[in-house]
């Protein structure tokens, strides 16, 4: 079987232009930074400004509608350190975060193994997992409303028909994140899954057929041959999950009719909190100021697990 | 190209592979090899049983169902969703498709969205490609303090964004149009990242030394050789991103008008009413979901494709 | 701004497709039509844009209003809810441009708007003068005198009930005698409502909340001094009424206990949880849509503690609009009192100008699912009943939705109970500061 290199497109012949060795060190030495060149530039707009403006922001007694009433200082962090509704958004946020995460990426990985074994029709089962992230939110907000409905939901109205108590979904925190995580989990467990398969289809199988030759199970094969090769992947997963997860907004607002994240707040996330601050009291100065503490919070939080899931994930060494 | 062999090396495994796939897939019907207590010996390639199908025919089945649902709902008229959605569908589906096509500039809506959304993923394939190829494997000063900050990016709350990106689209004079939503989204810190992550261990170093030694420049290091290796991890950007783009709402909404809609923006106006009639709503969303659909089975194939043949055309 | 082509330019096809790329998505700037608001044309043509929200029932009278003026095209934004709609202004008035020539704006936001004349026109102007219900335009009338909105619709409430549960509970079912029932205070409301739970299964409204809004707004300063002083804390008048209306949702069980707009809310229509609602005009909609299938709902011409108004909504121009001329004369054409008559027969909005309750347009019509009640003479009888124009300041509405929440944690999620409830109703106010 012949197999030759090609580039996606039509082949051009490579121009061979005398390269003198400095302008083969040039290449060398700038390309990185010229490849990598376009995100930053593209960043520094529409990243970079809006982090020093809302840092700006945070800095002053700011009205969304009237501007800049003054410079304020710290004022706005303490301010806001000493709200209880801030603590509660914490809480929350990261309650949501870990009932939904947890789930997701363990389902995840083990729909990738299934998808990975030799299916019939496979397109169809790839891309049947990925339909939950295509699916409108208006469709999945009507759906899981009627799901979840204390009263008259779907889930409450088998528990009493079996002669159990109804779920308070929206009255009790724990099941109002449970709810939520529910809804994240329908859009992006198969989308995580997609990326774990995409790292398993790379494992060598020459490294199954060792594994089965010295006789392991297919239990045993995940385990010590699957797993440590989708290292990079599973630390990759956890990572955008967090960054994601702790900027849960979407879900938690169609909960209820309001947005607010619930009479006492029951399942209020801090993009939410910041949300009601800047919008509802337009208050811009106290939300920037909440924007800037949760910013540095998803940043430790993600580098604490990127140490933790290197550790975790034992050697799978670099080919 | 003195490359070839090496990636006949490589490549020649997975051929060979795939051929064996294909002729495991002409094989019986049946499942499972008819040995007894051959349970190891089908190794990873054995046909699944009837249990797999079964659990995965329940994944699918369950992801499936918000749309089923929506079909159902838009298949009967306002007082379906209120009264309970009978199972059967009812015969009001075109008509409330001609009340979106009459409401909504529904034509102008998809052709903008098809633009941005194609847009948006080709130019984050090429771009992220670019990048996660410099951060993976050419040597740099700052390289891992610059990857450290691309991750980092990803932490700035989107929300509060929104104003400072409002203002700057206003003063480049870009609102209301198609450019200020596919600007923001031209490189994202996730395709960066992404591409980073699979290039270091699908792209062999040996192999860019290679066709370095064969005189290549960076730049055709990275179209001839980078570029086909990253193909399957790319088809998935490329979906990813697509789909990403198409249902986006949030800045979309701010920074276009009725004028000139994506799809999303365009069939919120069918939920303004004091009683909204979600046959209608969801009609639209019906209509709006089939192009994905079609670029599913579409982008599928070559998305399974590439993924089974790795770094080569077979 | 550019994101410019990544390589030295050397092999050709590569930097070639990534600049095609960046330039596809410049050039796509370029063409798209960005008008934002205004744009004149050669010929003296005009381009207004419009933002509405839910439903004003503008879409003809726009089409009628292009007919009469041939140089005027108009773009009619539609938002979905009143909270996108609130959202999106607020962003733009944020970022300073962007807004459309008319926003419509919901009463709610007034107050917070009233803040910042300079964002939008005066539009004062001897033409309109005395073509709204007094309380209308003083509401949107600043301190310095300015006129910031052109009255669309009013709230004037009205009390729907089901009258079939009426008759089972051996009350009067027919509109007239119910009116008669249940004409005095909010007390005799209650009493009557404790009658009828002693019958029956259903409750006698809907939530804690419904009944509250109804109360508080017959009280002429309850949360904020005229002057701008927040007392919603310390004020007996707001205590009492949160006792009063939390002692009969909640130990004497008249609420049905549901958050308004929930799912289990607009089940409720269907279950028949509840037996009366305080409905304004523009809530007929969503109880016929929710209550699809039910008989027996129908409209009595009362109000406990005589009148009220509840929401409502205005047509302002920004200043920072480039056809203020312009937008200003559209915006006098669609309220004046022959066009908000076109916009309640089509879709219910109820006028807030005083000549259209003579029209017979209005007097004459009648609700097919109310059981043909005659809904205009109706809401027109409710307008004149407001007596009260209760003060609403900047903190209103944000007081009034922590209110909300106080009593929902009571009558709805019972997590708490009314003192606690007031508690963290206390702590919510004074954050706002």
């Amino acid at each position: 079987m012949a197999v030759t290199v090609k580039p996606p497109a039509a082949r051009t012949p490579v121009r061979r232009v005398g390269f003198s060795s400095r302008l083969a060190r040039w290449d060398v030495k700038v390309s990185p930074y010229l490849y990598i060149s376009p995100f930053f530039i593209l960043f520094a707009i529409v990243g970079l400004f809006p982090l020093i403006y809302t840092g700006w922001v945070s800095l002053h007694n700011w009205n969304l509608i009237g501007g800049n009433l003054g410079f304020s200082g710290t004022e706005n962090f303490t301010f806001v350190l000493s709200q209880p509704y801030f603590w509660n958004a914490v809480g929350n946020t990261f309650s949501i975060f870990l009932i939904s995460a947890v789930p997701q990426i363990i389902l995840a990985i083990g729909i990738a193994a299934v998808l990975d074994a030799n299916l019939r029709a496979k397109t169809f089962w790839r891309m049947g997992v990925l339909v939950p992230y295509v699916v409108a939110p208006v469709a999945v907000g009507l759906i899981f409303g009627n799901v979840f409905a204390d009263q008259s939901g779907a889930i409450n109205g088998l528990l009493t028909s079996i002669g159990l108590d109804p779920v308070p979904w929206h009255s009790n925190t724990l099941a109002s994140h449970v709810a939520i995580a529910t809804m994240v989990d329908f859009r992006w467990t198969g989308y995580n899954a997609l990326i774990f398969l995409a790292a398993m289809q790379a494992v060598p199988r020459d490294m199954y057929e060792a594994a089965i030759l010295d006789g392991a199970s297919r239990w045993r094969q995940f385990i010590s041959v699957t797993v440590p090769m989708l290292r990079p992947t599973i630390i990759f997963v956890v990572i955008t999950a967090t960054i994601g997860g702790l900027q849960i907004f979407d879900e938690p607002r169609v909960f209820d009719a309001y947005g607010l994240g619930g009479a006492d707040r029951q399942w209020q996330t801090l993009t939410m909190y910041i949300w009601e601050l800047g919008w509802g009291q337009r208050n811009l100065g106290r939300a920037s100021a909440v924007a800037w503490l949760l910013f540095v919070i998803i940043v430790l939080i993600a580098a604490l697990n990127f140490l933790i899931t290197r550790r975790i994930a034992s050697q799978g060494g670099r080919k | 190209m003195t490359s070839v062999p090496m990636v006949e090396q490589t490549a020649g495994k997975r051929a060979a592979e795939s051929a064996r796939r294909r002729r495991d897939r002409g094989g019986a019907q049946a499942p499972r090899p008819a040995r007894v207590r051959g349970r190891k010996t089908g190794g990873f390639n054995r046909r699944p049983g009837f249990v797999t199908y079964g659990l995965l025919g329940a994944v699918v089945l369950g992801s499936a169902l918000p749309i089923l649902w929506s079909v159902l709902v838009a298949s009967h008229d306002s007082t379906a969703i209120v009264k309970g959605v009978p199972l059967i569908p009812g015969g009001n589906f075109f008509a409330n498709a001609a009340t979106v096509l009459d409401t909504i500039p529904f034509w102008k809506a998809l052709g903008n969205s098809i633009l941005v959304s194609t847009v948006t993923a080709a130019s984050v394939v090429i771009f992220s490609s670019l990048a996660g190829f410099a951060f993976a494997k050419l040597r740099f000063r700052g390289s891992k303090a610059l990857l450290v900050f691309v991750v980092a990016t990803m932490a700035v709350p989107t929300q509060l964004g929104v104003i400072p990106l409002f203002i700057v689209m206003s003063k480049l004079g870009w609102t209301g149009t198609m450019g200020a939503v596919i600007i923001p989204g031209l490189v994202t810190a996730f395709g960066v990242f992404w591409m980073t992550q699979y290039l270091q261990d699908a792209l062999p170093d040996e192999l860019i030394e290679a066709v370095r030694m064969d005189g290549a420049n960076m730049w055709q290091a990275f179209w001839h050789v980078a570029l086909p290796a990253a193909r399957p991890a790319a088809a998935m950007l490329a979906l990813f991103t697509f789909v990403a783009t198409w249902t986006n709402f949030f800045w979309p909404f701010i920074v276009l008008n009725a004028q000139n809609p994506t799809l999303p923006v365009a069939l919120q106006q069918l939920q303004s009413a004091r009683f909204v009639d979600y046959s209608v709503v969801l009609a639209g969303v019906v209509l709006s979901t089939i192009p994905l659909l079609i670029v599913f089975a579409v982008a599928g194939r070559h998305l399974v494709a590439g993924i089974m043949q790795g770094a080569v055309k077979g | 701004m550019s994101t410019k082509p990544t390589s030295a330019g050397r092999a050709r096809r590569g930097p070639a497709l990534a600049a095609s790329v960046a330039a596809a998505a410049l050039l796509l700037t370029a063409c798209g039509g960005g008008d934002e608001g205004a744009s004149e044309g050669g010929d003296g043509q005009v381009t207004l844009s419009i933002s509405t929200f839910n439903e004003w029932g503008y879409e003809e009278l726009l089409e009628e209003y292009q007919e009469a003026n041939p140089n005027i095209k108009i773009v009619h934004d539609k938002k979905a809810t009143s909270n996108n709609a609130r959202d999106n202004l607020n962003t733009k008035l944020a970022a300073g441009s962007g807004l459309s020539d008319i926003e419509g704006i919901e009463v709610d936001w007034l107050p917070e708007l009233k803040q910042y004349p300079d964002q939008f026109a005066d539009l004062a102007s001897p033409e309109v003068e005395g073509r709204w219900l007094d309380w209308k335009v003083e509401d949107a009338t600043t301190e310095d005198g300015k006129l910031i909105g052109y009255g669309t619709d009013v709230g004037p409430e009205a009390i729907c009930y089901r009258s079939d549960l009426f008759a089972e509970a051996g009350l009067p079912t027919d509109r007239e005698e119910v009116a008669a029932l249940l004409e005095g205070d909010w007390d005799h409301y209650f009493e009557i409502g404790e009658q009828f739970t002693a019958k029956s299964d259903a409750a006698w409204y809907d939530s804690a909340m419904s009944a509250y809004q109804g109360m508080i707004n017959q009280v002429e300063n309850a949360y904020e001094e005229n002057d701008g002083t927040v007392i919603a804390t310390e004020n007996p008048e707001v205590k009492d009424i949160y006792n009063q209306v939390l002692e009969n949702s909640v130990d004497k069980d008249l609420s049905a206990h549901l958050q308004l707009w929930s799912d289990d809310y607009e089940a409720g229509f269907q279950s028949g949880a509840f037996a009366t609602t305080f409905c304004p005009g523009w809530m007929l909609g969503s109880i016929e849509g929710n209550a699809a299938g039910v008989e027996g709902w129908d409209i009595a011409n009362v109000f406990p503690g005589g009148g009220g108004n509840w929401g409502g909504s205005y047509l302002t121009v920004p200043t920072q609009g480039k056809n203020q001329e312009e937008a200003i004369k559209l915006a006098q054409w669609l309220t004046a009192p022959e066009q908000q008559i076109k916009a309640f027969a089509s879709k219910g909005n109820f006028p807030s100008q005083v000549e259209a309750y003579e029209m017979e347009e209005l007097t004459g019509s009648t609700n097919e699912f109310f059981n043909d009640a005659p809904v205009g003479q109706i809401f027109a009888d409710r307008a004149e009943a407001v007596s009260v124009t209760p003060f609403k300041g900047q903190n209103y509405f944000a007081i009034n939705d922590s209110m909300q929440q106080a009593l929902d944690r009571v009558d709805v999620l019972k997590s708490d109970d009314p003192d606690s409830s007031w508690q963290k109703f206390v702590t919510g106010v004074e954050a706002l500061q």
